[in-house]
């Protein structure tokens, strides 16, 4: 592999990783305040590309599909927290793997039986649906798009969550749930707040991934498990660890897809062992 | 998930596996092998609907009403197999379908072994080559077909692109099409320049696109299928290969990965495929006119695909008078009949149909007369091994 392509799948390695972070973050958030594992987490990526595609196929526009995308997986994320998942917080993990899985399959089968099982295009905004030169190489100008609005969402994020009192209340209660109660803050609200959100940015990863990929009824589960292993690589629960084990994780498969192609799937997780073997509790995760 | 679903005929409703023994007589117990759930599901779905429409459709073999029972294989060949001896075990001899190749040879073995019939739709050349057998019919053509059907009449029309680059799903059918391929453009004096191999799991493509663009190809060719196909060529052609690199998928579906596409990805760019609805046929309007009263739309592939498995098995039994294994199976060796693709017939050295394979072209939106219509026929061909160099050594 000559240099040249050395760096540009470097880069290119970056721009999947921004996607892996968007699509992880909203996952190690709520399992960072609350200790909540939620397997329906690609559910909402998955509600989200949908609605961005029917959104699209309405309007005509993929703006409009990029809002109405994030709204409704939070709306989702939403009512399973009021109906379902809130009662499940003191439940073991184990359950809860359970209930969220059953939620994501039920999810899942909902699409198909409102769609079809087929795959659906969902086109790439006109005015972004040209290609960027770089170089001696191309790269697509959505694409390059979807790497800024990721990096966008990252500072934002970062601002809310070091910056805001909402954030610092967040902070505070994935260290002592219980200390921030008798501060006479209402946890579950906070926990609504940190589902909605959560359910926003994987929605948002639904409906930005949606022209990138198109959408089919599974895509929520193999959504899943990128997230998983991002989040594990990072460190449960840091948002910052989400960052870098998405940029880690979008680098290793990009590059190994020119040096060892056929293993370049394999790889991720060798990346995710090798991490663990060298830091336990993941790049920023406390052990 | 386990989804069965019991169609119609006799005890319907009612009937899982345990009741089949118990429907003797005046009926054919038929059993459809496919994946309702797992990574093919979305595939498995349509085949197996096409499946059931046809059975509808037909209401009887050789006089005796067919009774179709969904085996949902959850696109484990293990689970497929187990299935398939819990259905034999009670009496089901008459066996259809499958979502993937490995699926088809494992319960290709098993019926044979079991004394059954079994018509499929696999991909891989070994279903009716090194892996054939007396009970095992296949209608789709291969991957050998799928590439001498595209590649061939493509190098015809644009000599001067020799320079191929493959991207290749490193599996059974996809080495499959590699093999064929690099032996088709030896053959033409052109250059494969490289691949790249991708797994089964893989979903992000950019990698492997840009190795492909690095190496200046005239020509990429993806060589795999399903969703993996639908997205290689989604972000090649976002990354701008359509701009100076013509591309070919020799393996599509057609119709429901077009509209899965939309026609901007889609022109200029070849495909091969099996079925194509807008063939004139006989047979084909049958199918269509189903197809239409059923879902309001037209047909695709995999529905066409469902069908043919079906057609076959009882167009097979009609001439045979009988539906008992051993006449059935004579019958269906060297049977002509009106097929979804015109007039096919049963090649009775390695049970292969002889059909056409269409390589087409995708059209510009501005030139499609309906929703239907991406793509043109640019050839139809019969493109198969001669049955001495299959390597079928019927058991």
């Amino acid at each position: 592999m000559s240099g040249q392509v050395l760096v540009f799948q470097l880069l290119n390695g970056i721009g999947i990783g921004m996607i892996y972070f968007l699509l992880s973050v909203g996952l190690t958030m709520i399992f960072g305040l609350m200790r909540f594992v939620n397997f329906a987490h690609g559910a909402l990526y998955l509600v989200a590309a949908y609605a961005a595609y029917v959104v699209s196929q309405a309007t005509g526009s993929m703006l409009w599909a990029l809002l109405f995308g994030p709204l409704a997986a939070a709306l989702l994320a939403v009512v399973a927290e009021r109906l379902l998942l809130r009662h499940t917080y003191a439940m073991p993990h184990e359950a809860q793997i359970l209930i969220t899985f059953a939620v994501a399959l039920i999810v899942q089968e909902g699409v198909i039986l409102v769609f079809d099982p087929l795959a659906k295009n969902v086109p790439v905004p006109d005015f972004l649906s040209g290609i960027v030169f770089l170089g001696p190489f191309v790269y697509p100008a959505y694409r390059l798009a979807v790497v800024a609005v990721s990096a966008a969402v990252a500072v934002l994020l970062w601002f809310a969550l070091e910056r805001t009192r909402f954030g610092a209340i967040l902070r505070a209660g994935s260290e002592s749930t219980e200390m921030v109660s008798l501060l006479g803050i209402d946890v579950h609200r906070v926990f609504l707040g940190a589902f909605a959100l959560g359910g926003a940015l994987a929605g948002l990863a639904g409906a930005l991934a949606a022209p990138l990929r198109g959408v089919e009824p599974f895509m929520g589960l193999e959504a899943l498990g990128i997230a998983f292993v991002v989040v594990v690589v990072g460190g449960i629960g840091s948002f910052t660890g989400a960052l870098l084990g998405g940029l880690l994780i979008g680098v290793v498969q990009s590059v190994m897809s020119s040096l060892w192609p056929e293993g370049a799937r394999l790889m991720i997780y060798g990346a995710m062992a090798l991490v663990l073997l060298v830091r336990p509790a993941g790049l920023m995760g406390r052990a | 998930m386990m989804r069965r679903r019991t169609l119609f005929g006799a005890s319907a409703g009612m009937l899982a596996v345990p009741s089949l023994a118990r429907a003797q007589g005046g009926q054919l117990q038929v059993a459809g092998v496919y994946s309702l759930s797992g990574t093919f599901a979305n595939v498995g779905d349509l085949l197996n609907k096409g499946t059931q429409w046809a059975f509808e459709h037909y209401g009887n073999a050789a006089g005796q009403r067919i009774n179709y029972t969904l085996l949902d294989d959850q696109g484990d060949p293990g689970r497929a197999v187990r299935r398939v001896q819990e259905a034999m075990g009670q009496g089901v001899k008459h066996i259809v379908g499958c979502t993937t190749s490995a699926i088809a040879l494992a319960v290709a073995k098993e019926v044979h072994a079991r004394g059954g019939v079994y018509i499929h739709m696999a991909g891989a050349d070994e279903a009716t080559g090194s892996e054939c057998n007396r009970a095992s019919f296949r209608w789709p053509g291969a991957s050998f077909t799928a590439i001498n059907a595209t590649v061939r009449p493509f190098i015809e029309r644009n000599a001067n692109a020799k320079r191929w680059y493959t991207i290749t799903g490193q599996y059974v059918f996809g080495e499959s099409l590699l093999t064929n391929l690099k032996s088709v453009l030896q053959d033409a004096g052109h250059q494969h320049i490289g691949n790249s191999y991708h797994s089964l799991s893989e979903r992000e493509y950019s990698g492997y696109i840009t190795a492909a663009i690095s190496a200046r190809p005239d020509v990429l060719a993806i060589c795999n299928f399903g969703n993996q196909t639908l997205d290689v060529l989604r972000q090649a052609v976002s990354f701008g290969m359509k701009r100076n690199v013509k591309i070919v998928v020799p393996w599509s579906t057609g119709l429901d990965q077009f509209q899965a596409w939309g026609p901007d990805i889609c022109e200029g760019v070849y495909f091969g495929v099996n079925y194509w609805h807008g063939v004139e046929a006989p047979g084909n309007r049958v199918v269509q006119q189903v197809v239409r009263q059923k879902t309001n739309g037209t047909t695709n592939y995999l529905q066409a695909c469902g069908w043919a498995v079906a057609q076959m098995l009882v167009e097979g039994a009609n001439k045979a008078g009988s539906t008992e294994i051993p006449a059935l199976i004579r019958a269906l060796e060297g049977l002509s009949y009106e097929g979804p693709t015109g007039t096919e017939l049963i090649r009775a050295e390695d049970h292969q149909v002889i059909k056409d394979y269409y390589l087409m072209l995708g059209k510009a939106r501005s030139a499609m007369r309906d929703p239907a219509d991406f793509a043109e026929v640019v050839a139809g061909t019969k493109a198969f091994q001669p049955p001495e160099r299959t390597g079928c050594r019927m058991t």
